[in-house]
């Protein structure tokens, strides 16, 4: 476990309304409606913020050194401040970057922001420009693939594959549907299945445009604390950050990076998996479906979404499939998935893996409003996707760590 | 002067962002794409440690993070472990144009590769009902005299008929 | 094996179509540029200072600053500058031209422009400028063609 010189907590969150479309703000202005939000979220002003950890995609504004730009409206002027670019993961890799100034001691309160404005580039374009010039550019076509229907098709049957992915992505429409800030809501039901089934445009293979995520224009922003800061900023209950962990896979080729096949032709560890396996044994965690109340997962297609459970939590076989086939993930489930609807609904790209986290921490603190999970909550997952298949994990608690 | 009132016009720029670009295949690439132009080969490296192919082949094993200055020759038959079948038009980055649809990408493992490793190209298939993993694939080379040193010197795997 | 001697280089382009949106506030700024030719800023209403070009909210203290909008200019002073004649490809205007910082009469902070005239050898801080806008304008910055010695 690596160690803190002191714990940190979220003291302080806010987001942006997320929408296909913000003509209306330029991206300091947009920045700047999410950072507000989380200062007076915390009840602090400006002054009281040390540093400032700011991220998003390359190549999706087409604006250099956006970090800069933005202090006209990030609450940086003046401040250390520090930019994060990692692809998908970047929200989360932001999350991790603010929790480890406040916890190196070198700062007591940090601002994490994570922002996109889809509308003014071309989300797939800009994906497919960050591949290997020699190779892979020729090939990729963005973050869209059907890779992961063709291994759950291959594993379980085309009906009962197909059936499930659209099971998982009207659940996910159904948590949209309660959360306010949500972009994409369509107010879908499970006897609509069929019919989305054919008619969903075709992207990718078994990809369909209602299986993959949106590209959303959005904000969010998180305020970190030292520990022994939190007694004084007693507005809302402190969220604890507990563990997190990031696993890579070779960034060189695909969106499968090393596409390497076990005997029985399955693709090997995941970083989902191999990060689950760090973060819970670390924490002590056996029965992550029990043990754990809520997860934010970063997921980028219902496809993904669905195969990822079984890795995130170390499931085997068909089990994470009859999750979501009895309804286990729904908000009312025995372990409710992505109560704020997810990245189906909601994808500002470079904030989507720091609102993961961010929502994590809302149903800890019983404010997620209208989606917030109808039970207490006290452990909670979060997870971040980018790149050639990387996963950043995080463990958020109600009660302070021991670490 | 009267509060000025805020425009509804919303006011927006589009633009294409084009430039010139040179990248160095270096040592390890260059010897790759040579291989396909003048040879028409395909050449793998394999790790001194764990014994698996890369193809392409990179400076180091991905796994073991050791120098792999080994080569074979791989395929050019091989079999489809994955493949994308592309419906979505999006820009090409090279030109800022959007691209042809349907095409189809391949993951193959080729022959004499070992580990596992797969390749990724263009499959000359669109049509799913034709596809499935486990088919016998084979590279299709650019004739002589127009290979450039490029991922393009293959033009496409193409499905071997009556291959198992 | 491999050596340098296997590297080669290729030559490629990048491009990828984009858009940028100018917001509300800049909005305003630009639509004024064309439809009244008048440059505007924003004061704020404690420091009581005038920026240009108009920002929706003060960075240091995020009072917003979208109430008060007051004409500054056409005419300014050069705050700092620089000529540029240095020629390549992706140059959008005619060469020569000053890049200056014009501090505009009525505001507090330099708007970054074009300044053209028969001798730039005549660019110096401090020297009077006024803007001329273009005869064509689009709700852009160069609906200001340039600014010229006073």
């Amino acid at each position: 476990m690596p160690r803190k010189t002191r714990p940190v907590a979220i003291v302080g969150v806010g987001q942006t309304r997320h929408s296909s479309h913000r003509e209306d703000v330029n991206q300091p202005e947009l920045v700047h409606e999410a950072v507000r939000l989380a200062i007076d979220d915390a009840g602090l002003s400006l002054s009281d913020i040390d540093a400032v950890v700011t991220g998003n995609m390359e190549m999706f504004e087409g604006t250099h050194q956006p970090d800069m730009w933005q202090v006209l409206g990030n609450g940086a002027w003046g401040k250390p401040c520090l930019r994060v670019s990692t692809g998908g993961t970047t929200g989360s890799t932001v999350f991790c970057a603010a929790d480890q100034l406040v916890a190196s001691g070198l700062h007591d309160v940090v601002l994490a922001i994570g922002f996109e404005k889809q509308q003014e580039g071309h989300t797939t374009g800009g994906i497919t420009a960050m591949a290997d010039p020699l190779w892979a550019r020729h090939l990729q076509t963005g973050a869209l693939t059907g890779m992961a229907a063709l291994e759950v098709i291959d594993e379980f049957g085309l009906d009962r594959a197909r059936r499930a992915a659209m099971r998982y992505r009207v659940i996910m429409d159904q948590h949209a549907a309660k959360n306010p800030n949500a972009h994409r809501r369509f107010n879908l039901s499970f006897d609509m299945i069929d019919d989305l089934m054919q008619k969903s445009p075709p992207l990718v293979g078994e990809l369909r445009l209602i299986h993959m995520c949106s590209q959303s224009d959005g904000a969010g922003a998180m305020i970190f604390a030292a520990g022994d800061r939190v007694a004084s900023l007693n507005r809302r209950p402190p969220v604890w950050v507990q563990d997190h962990v990031t696993v890579h896979r070779e960034e060189t080729l695909a969106l499968a990076g090393v596409a390497t096949y076990d005997a029985q032709g399955r693709l090997e560890t995941t970083t989902q998996r191999r990060a689950a396996e760090i973060l819970l044994a670390r924490n002590n965690i056996d029965k992550p479906v029990e043990e754990i109340d809520v997860f934010e997962m970063y997921d980028p297609s219902a496809w993904w979404g669905l195969s990822w459970i079984r890795d995130f939590l170390l499931l085997e076989g068909d089990e994470h499939l009859q999750m979501v086939e009895r309804g286990d993930i729904g908000i009312e489930g025995r372990f409710p998935i992505n109560p704020s609807g997810g990245v189906t609904a909601t994808n500002p790209i470079g904030a989507t893996a720091l609102l993961r986290p961010l929502e994590a921490a809302l149903q800890i603190r019983g404010d997620a409003g209208t989606h917030q999970v109808p039970r207490p909550i006290r452990k909670a997952l979060a997870s971040g996707f980018g790149g050639t298949l990387w996963t950043v994990l995080m463990l958020l608690s109600k009660d302070q760590p021991n670490n | 002067m009267p509060p000025k009132k805020l425009s509804d016009e919303l006011v927006h720029r589009e633009h294409m962002a084009r430039f010139p670009q040179r990248w160095s295949t270096g040592p390890v690439m260059g010897k790759f794409l040579q291989a396909l132009r003048d040879e028409k080969r395909i050449l793998a490296n394999v790790c001194p440690r764990c014994g698996r192919s890369q193809v392409p082949p990179r400076e180091v094993c991905a796994v073991c993070r050791v120098e792999a200055m080994q080569f074979e020759e791989v395929g050019p038959a091989g079999t489809l472990r994955s493949f994308d079948v592309v419906f979505y038009a999006s820009p090409d980055p090279v030109t800022g144009q959007s691209r042809e649809v349907p095409y189809a990408t391949a993951y193959v493992e080729l022959d004499g590769s070992k580990g596992g490793a797969t390749f990724w190209h263009e499959l000359h298939e669109t049509d799913m009902s034709k596809l499935r993993r486990g088919l016998r694939v084979r590279a299709v080379f650019e004739e002589d005299g127009k290979r450039t040193g490029a991922i393009t010197d293959i033009k496409y795997f193409e499905i071997i008929e009556g291959g198992t | 094996m491999a050596t340098k001697s296997d590297a080669f280089v290729v030559e490629g382009t990048f491009a990828l179509p984009y858009n940028y949106f100018a917001g509300r506030v800049g909005s305003t700024w630009l639509v004024a540029l064309r439809d009244e030719r008048k440059i505007y800023g924003v004061r704020h209403p404690k420091t009581g200072k005038v920026v240009v070009p108009p920002r929706q909210v003060d960075e240091r203290d995020f009072t917003d600053l979208t109430g008060d909008w007051v004409e500054v200019g056409p005419e300014g002073r050069v705050t700092g500058f620089t000529i540029i004649r240095y020629r390549e490809p992706y140059q959008p205007l005619p060469l020569p031209y000053g890049l200056a910082l014009i501090q505009l009469d009525g505001a507090d902070t330099s708007l970054a422009h074009v300044v053209r005239g028969e001798d730039l050898n005549r660019l110096a801080v401090g020297l009077r400028v006024r803007a001329v806008f273009a005869r064509e304008r689009k709700a852009s910055i160069l609906d200001i063609s340039h600014f010229e010695p006073v």
